[in-house]
């Protein structure tokens, strides 16, 4: 797959609210592009993001082929604490996963 | 005699039974990769048009247009001059959301994202989608056991939906 860049996630807690940002590293193939020789490429892309804070899960995204390259989210959370930890996990058609963690600063 | 063959008759059917739905559970996640994620709707990310999506992914396509409700789609762009990534926010006055679907009706399957909501998020939400041409963006909130619909046309230059 040659993921090189790796996902990044940042949480900031600001005024009784967390925002939350997520930069997933996938290239979303949908199964309709063509690479340089004029082959499709098979479609690839992420299919579900579940996220956590701490142990509630609190947000689920499903995503069909129209969410961009190199997929980014944003969206707040109601309160939250310095420390709490932020948990993504993804998973693509093919099976692919990846999961992304930090602490609300 | 006649006990004995038919305990043998039920250990066989018995066997044959167990290993077939076994045969049966390997094939089905072997050849559909996608069952593996039971939860993925597929009928409603496979639909081609708006109004099938909202039928599969939420049950009925009947839609309030509450001009009470303000929430908006795409901030910046009305024009976007790459469809390959064009940045939306939903924002909303609406509480107790549960759900979220955001739609480019010209697209091969106009369901783009679904948004599970609990109690403990808030709008604004903020993503990238692709738009294969000029389009309609579409944003479905579920809130309250009721629909509520905002539209917004998006032109793009380069259409965005390799």
């Amino acid at each position: 797959m040659g993921l090189a860049a790796k996902d990044r996630i940042r949480a900031k807690l600001k005024e009784d609210e967390t925002t939350v940002r997520l930069l997933l590293a996938h290239p979303m193939h949908t199964g309709r592009g063509k690479n340089e020789a004029g082959e499709l490429i098979p479609a690839e892309y992420i299919q579900d993001i579940r996220c956590w804070r701490n142990d509630d899960e609190v947000l689920t995204i499903k995503c069909g082929t129209a969410t961009a390259r190199n997929p980014y989210f944003s969206f707040q959370l109601v309160g939250g604490a310095l420390g709490d930890k932020i948990t993504i996990r993804w998973v693509d058609n093919i099976g692919a996963k990846g999961t992304a963690e930090t602490i609300v600063g | 005699m006649a006990d004995n063959s038919f305990e043998q008759r039920r250990a066989i059917l018995k066997g044959a039974i167990s290993a077939s739905t076994l045969a049966l559970v390997a094939a089905s996640g072997l050849l559909l990769p996608q069952r593996v994620l039971a939860h993925w709707p597929t009928d409603a990310f496979n639909a081609k048009t708006v109004e099938d999506a909202l039928l599969a992914l939420l049950g009925h396509a009947e839609v309030v247009d509450d001009s009470v409700v303000q929430f908006k789609v795409g901030t910046p762009p009305s024009y976007a001059v790459n469809g390959a990534s064009v940045p939306i926010e939903i924002q909303s006055s609406l509480s107790d959301i549960e759900r979220i679907a955001i739609l480019v009706e010209k697209n091969p399957n106009p369901l783009a994202m679904s948004l599970d909501f609990t109690p403990a998020v808030k709008l604004p939400f903020k993503s990238m989608i692709k738009i294969a041409e000029d389009s309609l963006v579409i944003a479905v909130i579920s809130a309250g056991g009721k629909l509520y619909r905002t539209s917004r046309m998006v032109e793009v230059d380069i259409g965005g939906c390799a």
